[in-house]
């Protein structure tokens, strides 16, 4: 049977706090760009505040996941949606060593940018070539 | 097709309704905001006031310019591409890029002059209190 609109409501008032499932899972825009001495990587996630984003680098495995923050004002009907609020999530594979000590990441106006420092020896290096004598 | 009997079986009848269905499929997402759906809005509202969120990952306040007239709220503005460095080669480019402008339809008008706007995180809100004059007003019976 379906259920009222009451109970409907009801029920989603009563969910615990801590969800069991999380809600969609979004793949955020990336751009990656390479310099020489570092790989900068620029992620869209509108709605992820600063204590929602947890950045991980495990081996070569660069993680990314932020949480947004709900979006419905109180006591409103919705009259309109084009996005919902979710979950972004996305994961890298990063060839180069990275100096981890070095690592800067800013979130800003909801663009996540990660500046990761190539350790020395991943570094482009010109080969000198001795003569043979 | 008004001269088709409907009646008789026809191999292109049944093409015919899954193309319905499809249209039907689409129309929704399909109405006067299908030219430009960036950025991805949201719109609240109750008797007195509309609220619009709107997904804008990295702009600054000062190129975003919002307008409101009577019932249409419009949200211009520009993301500026920024290459890091000039030497830096791009691995990968799916953010895009470049001026959007989307107007949507209130439900009723607003006062335009108390509109507020915030701009946190990537969203944007703006808040629109409904105009007086649209309200609806009770209106007492007399008797005679």
């Amino acid at each position: 049977m379906k259920d009222t609109k009451d109970t409907a409501v009801e029920k989603v008032k009563q969910k615990p706090s801590e969800p069991v499932r999380e809600g969609r899972v979004y793949v955020p825009n990336t751009d990656i760009y390479e310099k020489d001495n570092a790989i900068l990587v620029r992620c869209d996630m509108p709605g992820v505040a600063q204590d929602q984003l947890d950045i991980q680098l495990e081996n070569n495995e660069l993680a990314i996941t932020g949480h947004q923050a709900a979006v419905a004002p109180e006591g409103m009907d919705r009259l309109m949606e084009e996005y919902e609020s979710g979950t972004y999530r996305r994961k890298f594979n990063i060839p180069q060593l990275i100096d981890r000590e070095k690592i800067r990441a800013r979130l800003h106006n909801g663009v996540l940018e990660l500046e990761l420092p190539k350790a020395e020896q991943a570094k482009p290096r010109k080969i000198e070539i001795a003569t043979g004598g | 097709m008004y001269w088709t009997n409907t009646r008789a079986w026809s191999p292109f009848e049944e093409l015919r309704g899954l193309q319905r269905e499809m249209n039907r499929l689409f129309d929704g997402y399909d109405n006067e905001t299908s030219l430009s759906r960036f950025p991805a809005l949201n719109v609240w509202g109750n008797a007195d006031q509309v609220v619009v969120t709107a997904e804008l990952p990295g702009l600054e306040i000062q190129d975003l310019d919002l307008n409101v007239v009577n019932n249409q709220l419009t949200i211009k503005g520009d993301r500026k591409s920024e290459k890091p460095a000039e030497d830096a080669v791009c691995h990968r480019n799916e953010r895009s890029y470049g001026a959007f402008v989307r107007t949507v339809k209130l439900p009723y008008a607003v006062e335009n002059d108390k509109v507020s706007a915030k701009y946190e995180n990537g969203i944007l809100t703006v808040l629109m209190p409904r105009h007086e004059a649209t309200k609806p007003k009770r209106i007492e019976i007399k008797t005679a």
